[in-house]
């Protein structure tokens, strides 16, 4: 089982996107515990995601790991829900670039380092309309929401997004992180953001602060 | 053996077939009308015997034209140069090209563009860093500094010499002014290491007895030998391009024929460091356009035409006092031409302030640019592999992304070169991460070098040697009033 559980970890270490699904099946065919198949990956995960940070693996290092999960993961939580056991996570996300923006490598690092550091994310994509977020927001009931712009066209949106939580009464139930190369705290602060990270990693600390997690 | 750099493509070329054809001949007809002249005896009676007309009053010897064409063919087109650490061991030639260190009299103040008399400690740091960056491949002769502390003038090079080989394993040229090869062979032999020894005209058509005494005893020592003219074109060199191509061509083959007559087969590497003279002043106009474009020529006709291993130093002294705009600018050009057009060996890393001074500071950032240069030769790789048309099509339109691909984190690191000191950080990370440029993130790179790199140590008996033939010089040097 160890073998198993080993095996799991090397495969993100190894970036082996090829032998992902693989794998996961062969860990719950021999009957391996899922939970403890799920912990495998995301320490991993998590042990790029610090590389990524010290400047030791490089962006597609982190994001080909997290393919790895995103192929294994759900061979993995239908044996844990089939099982009715739960995960524990940090929080859950939900992330996406704003509408009129169709940038998607710094939103998906900061969604890459979400996940490895432990959060439950959930990627809308790039282009999410206000409306989607919103109804997103409603459906999933996630603690924060992050949203990445790289036009200054485009900076404007993530306003329109705010304004739509306030509206419907949800802007103090979710806490909001923005990024993208046209933001910074003056801004962030003008549109009522709560957090803004200049970094992926900078993302990851904030949103750790905002739900009050221990680094 | 050091791997320098491979050219995979075809060089650069200046000049068409029939004008390459044109400038040899025409070098040829200078050499058997005109002639060289040799100050030296021994020189003047081993070229009268393998078929020179020489006239031992005015010591000018007329090359017949096949002697220089027997005398081009007999240089290899690559020859090894042994280190005393065999991985530093150099294969000169071919499609390689190799880094030189670049030099200067004294060491520059990079805040305020002052020079100064280094101590012996900077001199041998200076060595040191040099030895830990990987695009330096070899020393010029009295690199880094031909100023140091309390270093008598006459013992300098001799000095410099047995402070590199202290410091580093990699191969140096030698020198040749005031019978300083005697000492620089015999260190070098104490300390189980080759130079490139030398071999440097007094332009325009002129050997002096040094350089000849110099060619001798290098090739006695059986080490590979540097030939260099060094002419100012307009001063001792036609001011045309093609014109001091002829004329630095002339001097060089002469230098051939000698040494190929002294030691049939032995290598040989030759330099092109012809500059434009700067109208406004008389100084030499280095890291001009002229300069470069003269290189290019002589590449090509060096590489092409005698399958002759190059070496070019235009790009080794910028007129900047500063590590800024202008010396980028200056040496880059030239040193990327250089590289396009074949040369083996390109002079690069260090000097400012035309030759006046050095700074390691400055070869700390050129082995960043040396890399660049170096890899733009390497070009890239054409394959199924590289090509990638099936990820391609596999990936398709938008929302498809290469970056989640294995191929691209395969890839990236092969095709790419990450510069060490340059600044990449967005302004906001620049910002908060306390403003550093490219001097600062130099320094920092120059100072863990200088906490961590350990040269390959001398052996302590070698070393002694060493000093016993520094005395000898300096005795030597006293007998002669020298000193």
């Amino acid at each position: 089982m160890a073998d198993i559980l080993e095996d799991l970890k090397s495969l993100v270490l190894n970036f082996d996107v090829d032998s992902a699904q693989g794998l996961a099946k062969k860990a719950i065919d021999e009957g391996i515990d899922p939970l403890e198949a799920a912990k495998a990956l995301t320490v991993a995960i998590r042990e790029v995601g610090d590389k990524f940070g010290k400047g030791e693996l490089f962006l597609p290092d982190l994001v080909c790991a997290s393919e790895v999960l995103k192929k294994a993961l759900p061979i993995i939580n239908a044996e844990i829900e089939k099982k009715g056991q739960t995960q524990k996570s940090l929080g859950k996300v939900i992330i996406g670039t704003v509408f009129g923006d169709i940038h998607s490598i710094g939103k998906g690092m900061v969604s890459t380092l979400l996940f490895a550091s432990g959060f439950e994310v959930i990627d809308l994509g790039i282009n999410v309309k206000a409306e989607t977020f919103l109804n997103s927001i409603k459906k999933e009931n996630p603690d924060l929401l992050a949203m990445s712009a790289l036009l200054t066209t485009t900076a404007n949106e993530q306003k329109n997004v705010i304004e739509g939580l306030k509206k419907a009464g949800l802007k103090d139930k979710v806490k909001v992180i923005v990024g993208g190369s046209p933001i910074n705290q003056e801004f962030a602060d003008s549109i009522g953001a709560d957090g803004y990270g200049a970094t992926a990693p900078e993302g990851v600390k904030i949103s750790k602060r905002l739900l009050g997690i221990k680094e | 053996m050091r791997r320098g750099f491979t050219r995979k493509f075809e060089p650069v070329r200046v000049l068409t077939d029939s004008q390459v054809e044109t400038i040899h001949k025409r070098t040829l007809e200078v050499l058997e009308e005109t002639g060289c002249k040799f100050e030296s005896k021994k020189a003047l009676e081993l070229l009268k015997n393998n078929g020179c007309k020489v006239d031992f009053d005015s010591r000018i010897v007329k090359m017949p034209s096949s002697l220089v064409e027997e005398s081009i063919k007999k240089c290899p087109s690559n020859f090894l140069v042994r280190s005393r650490n065999p991985k530093d061991n150099l294969l000169i030639g071919g499609n390689t090209l190799y880094f030189m260190s670049s030099l200067g009299a004294r060491l520059s103040d990079i805040e305020t563009g002052e020079v100064r008399v280094p101590t012996m400690e900077e001199n041998n740091q200076a060595v040191r860093i040099s030895d830990a960056l990987d695009s330096i491949d070899l020393y010029s002769a009295y690199t880094p500094y031909f100023e140091i502390e309390g270093v008598e003038p006459v013992m300098l090079c001799s000095v410099s010499l047995a402070n590199r080989l202290r410091n580093s394993t990699k191969i140096t040229r030698g020198a040749q002014a005031t019978d300083t090869f005697i000492w620089e062979i015999q260190i070098a032999q104490v300390a189980g290491q080759e130079l490139l020894g030398n071999m440097e005209a007094a332009a325009p058509l002129s050997y002096s007895e040094d350089a000849i005494n110099a060619a001798f005893a290098y090739a006695d020592a059986n080490f590979p030998i540097y030939i260099a003219a060094g002419s100012v074109m307009g001063g001792t060199a036609p001011v045309t391009i093609a014109g001091s191509t002829i004329s630095n061509s002339a001097e060089l083959l002469a230098a051939i024929v000698l040494i190929q007559c002294i030691r049939p087969g032995i290598g040989i590497i030759a330099n092109d460091f012809v500059t434009p003279m700067n109208m406004e002043s008389g100084d030499l106009f280095f890291c001009s356009l002229g300069a470069s474009l003269h290189q290019m020529a002589f590449n090509q006709i060096w590489h092409d035409l005698y399958k002759i291993p190059t070496n070019n130093t235009g790009s080794a002294f910028p007129y900047s006092k500063f590590i800024d705009y202008q010396s980028a600018y200056e040496k880059v050009h030239v040193g990327m031409a250089s590289a396009l057009s074949g040369a083996n060996m390109i002079v690069f890393h260090g000097g400012v302030t035309a030759e006046l001074s050095y700074n390691p500071l400055l070869s700390v950032i050129d082995d960043d640019v040396a890399n660049i240069i170096g890899k733009t030769i390497e070009g890239f790789e054409v394959s199924e592999d590289t090509m990638a048309v099936d990820l391609i099509n596999k990936v398709g339109p938008v929302p498809g992304t290469f970056i989640n691909q294995t191929h691209t984190r395969q890839w990236w690191k092969k095709e790419y070169f990450m510069p060490k000191v340059a600044d990449r950080l967005s302004y906001p990370e620049w910002k908060s991460s306390g403003k550093k440029d490219l001097i600062e993130k130099a320094k920092e790179r120059m100072q863990h070098i200088l906490d961590t790199h350990k040269p390959m140590p001398m052996d302590p008996e070698a070393d002694k040697e060493i000093d016993k033939i520094l005395d000898k010089a300096r005795k030597y040097y006293k007998e002669k009033d020298l000193l």
